[in-house]
């Protein structure tokens, strides 16, 4: 009883802005179980001509990039040994975390027969790039899984489990990275079938590789909008310097990723290039606003190391560059001349939504309840344990004190 | 993927559109074989007179109509769309759960025990083919089945059959050499092509018409097939793996390795600098 009345004053507590995401969240999950019970014809606007529609364009094509930070910072830090961004991990992982649970969630939504999920590892089919993503999705949400009970065994004190996550940190990291170069790369394999289909200023063989680049920079630009918004509405430290080591290593993605889309583009895609004005106007915004502005931007000194400018370049990146390509990849440069146009229906709107709020809301709510700031890495020794040393050197029964 | 499989002697469908008279047997042959339910049309609603306007998850085939003017004259066209069977589908390739098979006799075929409704078999299909049950809760894919059912037991397709003068049925190899025969031997009646023999890799279904197949509506296809596109691709996928894993691994080694070895190092000089302080 007073369990739960001890709740209700908490949730009493909370940010009028918090509460407002709990209400999304909720209209969300009353809108996915409206899907199951009425059905993907009435409540969506998909078609037989648009059989893809938001809940793939968003909740699976783009959260996926969105949720790379994880992955590459986890390298950088662990791998690279770059350990003064170390404080920047935690939340990287936590957000990489719920991001792959949420694409979990919207791909269930999607599936014509969510309970027979299993299926893909009982008729494996190792050409199709669905059941590739399908099995590094699953895997790497449970990497990010492991990556993230640190902070929960901390949070309870729970020495052994945190001993052994400990020692596998580095592997899993590894892992991770290794997944998820190959899932977010498989993406952009899904749509290397449809030649016939997807617009050619889109449409080119390097398109897996395209799509790897980009998530790799908007993994970085993730943590950036993330660690600024946190330190302005969270109260936490001010991260700007550490967000600066980063910026210096995006516009060398950034070019990358600009130079192989222009040599896919003029030597590798098919002609004609520029026949169609709408398209053409989304492939320029993308190009321009979320590529060669941010770029100019990052490689200009003073916006890199000025908190406000990194946040605006990273978010140009993250929404025109990275969100805005997905969307032309995988609908509207699948859309052929003379068809009607889908458009996302009120349902579909407010579960996509309600996945969006639900993943600030839990970040929010993980921020508060366990230590993912609060990490001090001066006193946590990272060197991969080595265990015959350790029992000699007393270290355990130093560390479970 | 193997490029080594024989198509010549897969079962073939020739359908030649000069001799088809719109009559539409094959249409409702098809409905009534497969027990789909009748679709409520309305007249003019789609390209022309063309009933119901579109493949759907109750129609795997449907002729198409195509009015145009030849010699002053006003003249019908007509197409029969139905599954390609592709000799190396994208259906198949792209299927998670692997419930499209192409069989061994040529007909492609899928299986609704495996499909987990994922829809990607219908954004690969070039020709637009797979159908969603859009009126279900927990809805399945419908496409033709070549009537594998019909094949097994020696009968024709039910189209086919019920064709009385457009539909020839074969193997592979005699389609070819008919169509052939047909096109040299009245090339005036004849857009000199046919339709199937190399879109998309080949397929088990040819065309022969009279008007230029874009004008009717024929998808224009590349002609390599289609699952070699994305296996161009995931081909790679242990090496990535392999090699992202490894030299991510060797890096952190040696990174970690000299952090240890600093460490030590640092240790055996406090050491020697306070020798008696330890003990
Ligand atoms: S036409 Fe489409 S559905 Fe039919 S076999 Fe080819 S790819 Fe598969
Ligand atoms: S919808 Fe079904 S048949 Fe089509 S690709 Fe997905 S699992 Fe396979
Ligand atoms: S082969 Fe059978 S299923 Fe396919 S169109 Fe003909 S009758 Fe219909």
């Amino acid at each position: 009883m007073s369990a739960i009345a001890n709740i209700k004053q908490e949730i009493k507590s909370y940010h009028p802005f918090i509460k407002t995401l709990m209400f999304l969240v909720t209209a969300g999950v009353l809108a996915a179980a409206a899907r199951f019970v009425f059905g993907l014809g009435a409540t969506t606007n998909l078609s037989d001509t648009y059989p893809w529609g938001l809940w793939i364009s968003f909740d699976v094509v783009t959260s996926v990039p969105l949720a790379a930070g994880a992955f590459v910072l986890g390298a950088v830090v662990h791998c690279f040994h770059i350990k003064k961004l170390e404080p920047l991990v935690r939340p990287a992982v936590v957000t990489g975390f719920l991001g792959y649970s949420l694409v979990c969630i919207g791909l269930i939504l999607d599936l014509g027969q969510p309970h027979r999920g299993w299926h893909v590892f009982a008729y494996p089919n190792l050409h199709s790039p669905m059941f590739e993503v399908a099995l590094c999705v699953m895997s790497y949400t449970t990497v990010a899984c492991l990556e993230f009970l640190p902070s929960v065994c901390e949070k309870f004190g729970f020495h052994v489990p945190l001993r052994l996550l400990r020692s596998i940190e580095v592997p899993l990291i590894v892992l991770g990275a290794a997944i998820a170069t190959l899932h977010q790369s498989t993406i952009g394999t899904f749509f290397l079938i449809a030649a016939d289909k997807l617009h050619n200023l889109w449409y080119n063989p390097l398109l897996p590789l395209l799509f790897w680049t980009s998530a790799v920079f908007t993994g970085f630009c993730i943590i950036i909008i993330e660690a600024v918004m946190v330190h302005r509405y969270l109260k936490q430290p001010d991260e700007t310097e550490l967000l600066a080591t980063l910026t210096k290593i995006i516009p060398w993605f950034l070019g990358i990723y600009l130079i192989i889309k222009l040599c896919s583009l003029f030597f590798l895609s098919a002609r004609p290039l520029f026949d169609r004005p709408g398209l053409t106007i989304l492939f320029l915004m993308e190009l321009v606003l979320g590529i060669i502005i941010p770029l100019i931007m990052f490689m200009t000194k003073r916006i890199r190391t000025d908190s406000s400018w990194q946040l605006r370049a990273a978010s140009m990146v993250a929404f025109f560059g990275l969100v805005l390509n997905r969307f032309n990849v995988s609908m509207f440069g699948l859309i052929q001349k003379d068809q009607q146009i889908y458009y996302p229906s009120f349902l579909e709107s407010v579960v996509t939504i309600g996945i969006i709020a639900a993943h600030i809301l839990f970040f929010a709510l993980i921020a508060r309840y366990f230590p993912i700031f609060e990490h001090h890495p001066e006193e946590v020794d990272y060197t991969i344990p080595d265990h015959f040393h350790r029992i000699d050197k007393q270290t355990i029964s130093e560390k479970a004190v | 993927m193997s490029a080594t499989r024989d198509f010549s002697q897969d079962r073939t469908f020739l359908i030649d559109m000069t001799r088809c008279t719109g009559c539409r047997a094959c249409q409702v042959a098809c409905k009534q074989w497969n027990q789909m339910k009748a679709e409520k049309t309305v007249f003019f609603n789609g390209e022309g007179y063309q009933n119901p306007p579109a493949m759907s998850e109750y129609t795997l085939t449907k002729v198409k109509f195509r009015d145009y003017e030849k010699n002053g004259h006003n003249q019908f066209a007509f197409y029969k769309e139905m599954c390609m069977h592709c000799n190396e589908p994208a259906c198949v390739s792209v299927c998670p759960v692997s419930a499209f098979i192409k069989t061994p006799e040529g007909p492609v075929v899928y299986d609704t025990k495996r499909c987990i409704g994922c829809r990607f078999c219908m954004v690969a299909c070039p020709f637009g083919v797979p159908k969603y049950q859009w009126s279900k809760a927990l809805p399945l894919v419908v496409k033709c089945t070549g009537c594998y059912s019909r094949l097994k037991a020696g009968l024709k397709p039910a189209c086919a059959k019920a064709c009385p003068s457009a539909i020839s049925y074969g193997s592979r190899t005699d389609m070819i050499q008919e169509a052939k025969r047909r096109l040299a031997a009245k090339p005036d009646r004849y857009f000199n092509k046919i339709y199937g023999l190399e879109e998309a890799g080949g397929t088990s279904v040819l065309y022969l018409t009279e008007q230029p197949f874009d004008e009717l509506g024929f998808k224009n296809v590349t002609r390599r097939p289609l699952p070699s596109l994305t296996w161009a691709a995931l081909r790679f996928v242990p090496a990535v793996f392999l090699t992202m894993g490894g030299s991510l691994a060797f890096i952190s080694w040696l990174t970690h390795r000299k952090d240890r070895l600093r460490k030590e190092e640092e240790a055996r000089k406090s050491a020697s600098t306070q020798p008696k302080e330890d003990k």
